[in-house]
């Protein structure tokens, strides 16, 4: 069930990540946005701070030496590249602006320095600063009129120190905004896998019932929300044991309940049978009918009951090892064909190769599929044993051959189906076969872990070959 | 085919119908059938007089099969039949362990009874001639007599035991098969259960060894059988 529910969500939402990925991504994105609010907060809350502090002792500098300079400037014939030496300061590029003639403190300064509405400002008498770009620096600009002496006072001091700092700033914020996204990534990597270990664990015990496991449970934890899932979880499990186990009991009831009529009826036609000669014609004929019915019916029963074990897991082998060529002589000596089916060793080593196997059940193979050439077939023609692959292969192929139909390529795996009748499903005529033969061929083959599918015949002529292939045990 | 008239059977089966059955079956095969419902009435039944041998349905209500034959087995060395649903569930052992036989499973025929009965009743082969006394060490086989003795005292075994240690103790040292085992005691052919000898080994070994989880006597000759040794 939860496996069809995912799957209908994947068809709605075809490219959702998945939980702990999503978990993650949540955590990093969460760490990136706070560490980008703090840091931006930090960074501008800093910068006005310093930029703030540094323009006014600029200010406050330039003021003073204004004041000096228009001291200066009212002796007559005053040089105001003199008096701007006496007050410069380092890194300060002062320019005086003396009736319209502007004289910089250094004459590599251009007239072109100051900005034109630092300078329009400052003509119309007001002091003023300005921040501007120049040389590729935040420069800061303070233009002072000189009142009473016709002439303007400007410093321009460069703000390179205080964007340099600034810049380590926003570089040192930005690291450490990444580190955070990451640390909030990896704290979500954490917490996912967290959040996610009682799924996997549920996932685990879900695989493990529906391996057979059924008393499979999960541990209870100290946990509300954790509860619920595995509570629900365990009562699951709990209600399909017991659906599984009265199920199996209901298997086990319908064999005790079919048997006892079936042993009644094989030992009344048992006394029956032994009084034969006593009955009239019809009666016999009667009698014969009954008896041939009994056996099929009871080998259907035990067919059914055989592959309902098989569905319950139930089915053990008695294993020991056993001679294939023995095996299968003995096992075409109790079937009732042996006088119509030769039984061939087609290489040397084959009869002799030995394998693991439950022999009864193998006979139970051997048994099936000459009764499957009886009833589809006209009966089978023989039965042949081969090593494939040599002496040295891994392998023994036991093969029955039969000169019917044949078995055309798209019926060659559902032959093994259950109650697949192939092709001709609709003529049963005297088939005595319960329509489980095949299937059972199939489950006890794959118990022992070999191999069994239908072929043409290797000659060309007409006919099915049912080849069983079974490992051979080394030496 | 008939045989020795008044050789009983004591069939234990609960339902009515192939208790009737069966009994019409096996009396038309020349034995004499005594029949009991439960196993309470069959145990009395046997005391009053014990029968040749006893078919016991495992599915008993009150006391079931198992405990039936446990009780059988403490007074007698009855050859006991075991009829069980499956041949391939824990139940066959459990039944060989608890002292029976041979077993068979339900719908078996009459037929098939009788052969199985017929087989447990045959005597053990007596030995070679001259083998009038086997001895393997402290433990001595006395095959006419059907005696078997350990250190000097006498030990009972079940028919089923003592054959199969006749037939160890017929050829001394030789390596017996399961399958050749299952057609000397038991008549069966290649397809007979292996786990009739096992079991019986087993149980043989609880008796004529002192230790029976280090036998010294009954050996097992991994995937080829077992030997008798001193």
């Amino acid at each position: 069930m939860p496996r069809s529910r995912t799957r209908g969500l994947a068809r709605f939402r075809p490219r959702r990540l998945g939980l702990r990925a999503r978990i993650t991504l949540l955590f990093a994105l969460g760490a990136l946005l706070l560490s980008v609010v703090l840091a931006g907060t930090t960074y501008v809350t800093t910068r006005g701070a310093l930029l703030r502090q540094r323009e006014s002792a600029i200010v406050r500098q330039t003021f003073i030496d204004a004041k000096v300079m228009r001291e200066g400037l009212k002796v007559a014939n005053a040089n105001p590249a003199e008096l701007m030496a006496s007050v410069q300061s380092v890194g300060t590029v002062q320019i005086t602006v003396v009736n319209g003639k502007i004289v910089p403190s250094n004459p590599l300064v251009g007239n072109n320095v100051l900005p034109e509405s630092l300078v329009e400002r400052v003509n119309v008498g007001v002091p003023a600063r300005m921040r501007f770009d120049f040389d590729g620096q935040t420069q800061l600009g303070v233009g002072i009129p000189l009142v009473g002496v016709g002439a303007a006072y400007y410093e321009i001091v460069s703000l390179k120190e205080l964007t340099n700092t600034l810049r380590s700033v926003a570089v040192a914020l930005i690291g450490a905004a990444a580190l955070t996204t990451v640390l909030g990534a990896l704290l979500g990597i954490w917490a996912s896998r967290r959040v996610v270990r009682p799924l996997a664990e549920a996932a685990n015990a879900a695989e493990a019932i529906a391996g057979g496991r059924l008393d499979t449970r999960l541990e209870a934890v100290d946990d509300r929300d954790l509860d619920l899932l595995i509570t629900a979880f365990n009562e699951m499990a709990s209600a399909l044991q017991s659906r599984v186990e009265r199920d199996a009991r209901f298997a086990s009831d319908v064999s005790h309940e079919l048997r006892s009529p079936l042993m009644t009826l094989s030992a009344a036609v048992e006394v029956l049978q032994g009084r034969r000669e006593d009955l009239a014609e019809r009666a016999q004929a009667a009698l014969d009918l009954l008896s041939s019915e009994v056996t099929r019916f009871s080998g259907l029963v035990e067919d059914l009951l055989e592959i309902s074990r098989f569905d319950a897991g139930a089915v053990k082998l008695d294993l020991e090892r056993v001679n294939v060529g023995e095996l299968v002589h003995a096992a075409v000596a109790v079937s009732g064909y042996e006088h119509d089916v030769p039984v061939l060793v087609l290489d040397e080593s084959a009869g002799d190769a030995v394998i693991r196997a439950d022999k009864r059940r193998l006979a139970r193979v051997i048994a099936n599929l000459l009764d499957n050439a009886r009833n589809y077939a006209g009966g089978a023609t023989r039965v042949t044993i081969e090593r494939p692959d040599g002496a040295d292969g891994d392998g023994v192929v036991i093969a029955v051959e039969d000169a019917g139909p044949g078995v055309g390529p798209d019926d060659r795996l559902h032959i093994f189906e259950r109650f697949n009748r192939g092709t001709g499903a609709g003529n049963r005529g005297l088939s005595e076969g319960s329509g489980l033969g095949l299937a059972l061929v199939q489950e006890h083959v794959k118990l022992h872990r070999g191999r069994v599918w239908v072929e043409d015949r290797p000659d060309g002529a007409e006919g099915a070959r049912f080849v069983v292939e079974l490992p051979v045990v080394t030496p | 085919m008939m045989v020795d008239v008044g050789t009983r059977i004591l069939a234990v089966e609960d339902d009515e119908r192939i208790r009737t059955a069966v009994k019409m079956a096996l009396e038309d095969e020349g034995w004499s059938v005594e029949e009991a419902a439960t196993g309470e009435d069959a145990i009395d039944a046997f005391a009053r007089s014990p029968a040749d041998v006893v078919l016991i349905d495992i599915m008993l209500p009150g006391i079931d099969g198992f405990e039936l034959c446990r009780t059988l087995r403490r007074s007698s060395d009855v050859p006991i039949v075991m009829v069980t649903a499956r041949a391939d569930t824990h139940d066959v052992v459990a039944g060989l362990e608890a002292g029976a036989d041979d077993y068979l499973t339900k719908p078996f025929a009459p037929k098939e009874l009788s052969a199985r009965i017929r087989a447990l009743l045959r005597r053990a082969r007596p030995g070679q001639p001259g083998h009038q006394r086997l001895a393997f060490g402290d433990l001595e086989i006395i095959p006419e007599e059907g005696k078997v003795t350990l250190a000097g005292r006498e030990i009972h075994l079940t028919k089923t035991e003592f054959r199969l240690l006749c037939e160890l103790g017929s050829n001394p040292g030789r390596v017996f098969s399961r399958e050749m085992l299952l057609d000397r005691v038991w008549g069966y052919g290649y397809f007979g259960d292996g786990r009739l000898v096992d079991v019986h080994v087993r149980r043989l070994r609880t008796k004529v060894e002192i230790d029976p989880a280090n036998p010294r006597h009954v050996v097992t000759v991994r995937g080829l059988g077992y030997r008798l040794q001193g």
